[in-house]
């Protein structure tokens, strides 16, 4: 569990923190959220002591991160950046077993771990391992960064917009397995983006900051429903904003189990977001659409007034 | 990135090539007074003879060696010590100070020190010191400064120490540009330490100084030839220490 009380940063005269207050539970996804300059980065900065704090408290599991010798305490939060902070001379393998070298595990051990690693995140040992940074796209590189970043299991995993380089392509592919990699392996995650679209993918819990200030914070759904400010509504698409909750909907929360009698034309599938069930109605210009299951087989049927969650039959 | 073994083998014939020349060039020289009576038809004397060549060589070779240790050893610490946080407030100094260094003129150095240091071999150690500093100075600084900040960055992020990043990460991206500034700093100052003879630190700029002061050409020709070649020795040396896959 990570706490923050009251937590403050002044650069010269700016403030880039300012009295923040946020406890992020242990195996959360928490996404800081906001443009550049509101004091997302600096935040997560301070967790790792890379900047130290000026006032308030940071705790990990109730101590004060102050209270830990700081190359320890990095060595057990992994960290992930937007370059990827690869080094070009050593090898995939040899940078994903950076911290466990650091940490001096025997070096059967460090292999069999960056052995693993690799194969967690996608990257085949054979064709991998001896390859330099230079030799990787941005998606492998990252998928590198992630897996070094995780090298040592460490309890919690600090994200400085990871993706934020990648094509869009490449990009909703990592978050796919960002959130099926959470979900596996349960880490408490602070994750920073000014994407709000990826914010609002990925996160358990959104923190909204502006002007080295949490403006808001709650499920997506919530701050969806809700948006404290004009500008949390802005941020979040002002009148955009049904089309992204749609998005976080499965149809399968909506559809009929066993439609009627006759199949619509249309399929999609249940794990497909609302929002692309909307898209292929407006596109096909149908109201009805049957629901199939990953064998492509029909499981249920949505229609427009279901999408669209009126309730009254 | 392996290299196969006869490639590198290959490589490493040139700068030994080269010292295979200098040294048969410095035995034989005796010897080659009918080629130097050529240039010079009507002198008494037309080989160098106060001093051996081995021994002008080896001396020109200590010189050079040492002050090129102490300007590697000055100017990469120097230049690490600035790009620290704790030393980055006399980054402007030091590489004003390099600067200096090389815009004044090595006579005008050896003019100043004789007086200091005496005659002899220190007073040309000093000159070539400063005088071979800011290659090295400016390289490490430049190579230095040209690390991806992300790398830094990541690599304290993951827990490294500060030591552990200037060794394992800045100092291994910025070898070969800091290696390009010795090996320039060095090659000129084997070519300046001949200076060296005018202040009677005796080495291969002896024949030189001797052939100007007597108008024989003959002896300017053996101290510049075996110069040359030890520059060209030493060179192609860096050269390929370059081309080598660092690891």
């Amino acid at each position: 569990m990570i706490e923050l009380f009251g937590v403050s940063k002044h650069f010269a005269n700016e403030t880039a923190v300012d009295g923040i207050s946020l406890q992020i539970k242990r195996g959360e996804l928490c996404v800081l959220v906001g443009t550049s300059g509101c004091g997302k980065s600096t935040t997560l900065r301070m967790i790792n002591r890379l900047i130290e704090h000026d006032a308030g408290e940071i705790h990990l599991d109730g101590q004060p991160v102050r209270s830990f010798n700081e190359v320890a305490l990095r060595r057990r939060i992994g960290y992930v950046i937007q370059s990827t902070g690869l080094f070009p001379h050593w090898t995939v393998a040899r940078n994903i077993g950076l911290v466990p070298r650091l940490l001096k595990w025997p070096k059967a051990q460090i292999s069999e771990r960056v052995e693993a690693l690799m194969q967690l995140l996608g990257l085949p040992l054979a064709e991998f391992a001896d390859k330099y940074p230079h030799q990787l796209s941005g998606g492998q590189a990252q998928r590198v960064g992630v897996a070094r970043a995780l090298a040592a299991d460490p309890d919690i995993l600090l994200m400085d917009e990871p993706f934020a380089a990648l094509d869009p392509l490449t990009r909703q592919g990592l978050q796919r397995e960002m959130i099926e990699l959470h979900a596996r392996l349960n880490k408490t995650i602070v994750f920073v983006t000014h994407d709000m679209d990826e914010a609002l993918t990925l996160a358990d819990r959104l923190v909204v900051m502006d002007q080295g200030r949490i403006v808001q914070q709650g499920t997506p759904v919530e701050l969806l429903r809700e948006p404290a400010t004009p500008f949390v509504e802005s941020l979040l698409g002002g009148l955009d904003r049904g089309l992204k909750e749609a998005a976080l909907i499965q149809v399968k929360e909506r559809m009929l189990p066993f439609g009627p009698r006759l199949l619509a034309s249309e399929r999609i599938a249940e794990t497909a977001p609302l929002s692309q069930a909307l898209s292929v109605m407006l596109w096909h210009q149908v109201e009805r659409l049957t629901v199939v299951d990953a064998e492509d087989i029909p499981v249920g049927e949505l229609s427009l007034r279901r999408l669209l969650g009126v309730t009254a039959a | 990135m392996k290299q196969p073994g006869r490639l590198s083998l290959n490589t490493w014939l040139v700068p030994l090539g080269w010292l295979g020349l200098l040294l048969v060039l410095a035995a034989t020289m005796p010897y080659l007074e009918s080629l130097f009576r050529v240039i010079e038809p009507d002198m008494r004397e037309v080989i160098y003879r106060r001093a051996g060549f081995f021994t002008l060589l080896a001396q020109h070779v200590m010189v050079v060696a040492i002050a090129s240790l102490l300007a590697v050893t000055l100017g990469v610490g120097a230049a690490i010590a600035v790009t620290r946080p704790a030393g980055r407030d006399f980054l402007p100094l030091v590489s004003q100070l390099a600067s200096i260094g090389q815009t004044f003129p090595p006579v005008a150095v050896l003019a100043l020190a004789v007086p200091a240091l005496g005659f002899g071999t220190l007073p040309i150690i000093v000159a070539l010191l400063l005088y071979g500093l800011l290659p090295i100075v400016r390289n490490t600084l430049a190579a230095i400064d040209d690390i991806d900040p992300g790398l830094r960055e990541s690599a304290l992020g993951m827990g490294m120490t500060a030591g552990q990043v200037l060794r394992q990460v800045e100092l291994p991206l910025a070898a070969p540009v800091i290696l390009a500034g010795i090996r320039t700093s060095v090659t000129i100052n084997i070519a300046t330490a001949a200076l060296g003879a005018t202040i009677g630190a005796s080495n291969l700029g002896d024949p030189i100084i001797a052939g100007i002061v007597n108008s024989n050409t003959a002896y300017i020709v053996q101290g510049a030839l075996l110069i040359g070649l030890l520059a060209l020795t030493v060179d192609s040396a860096f050269e390929r220490l370059a081309s080598a896959p660092s690891t």
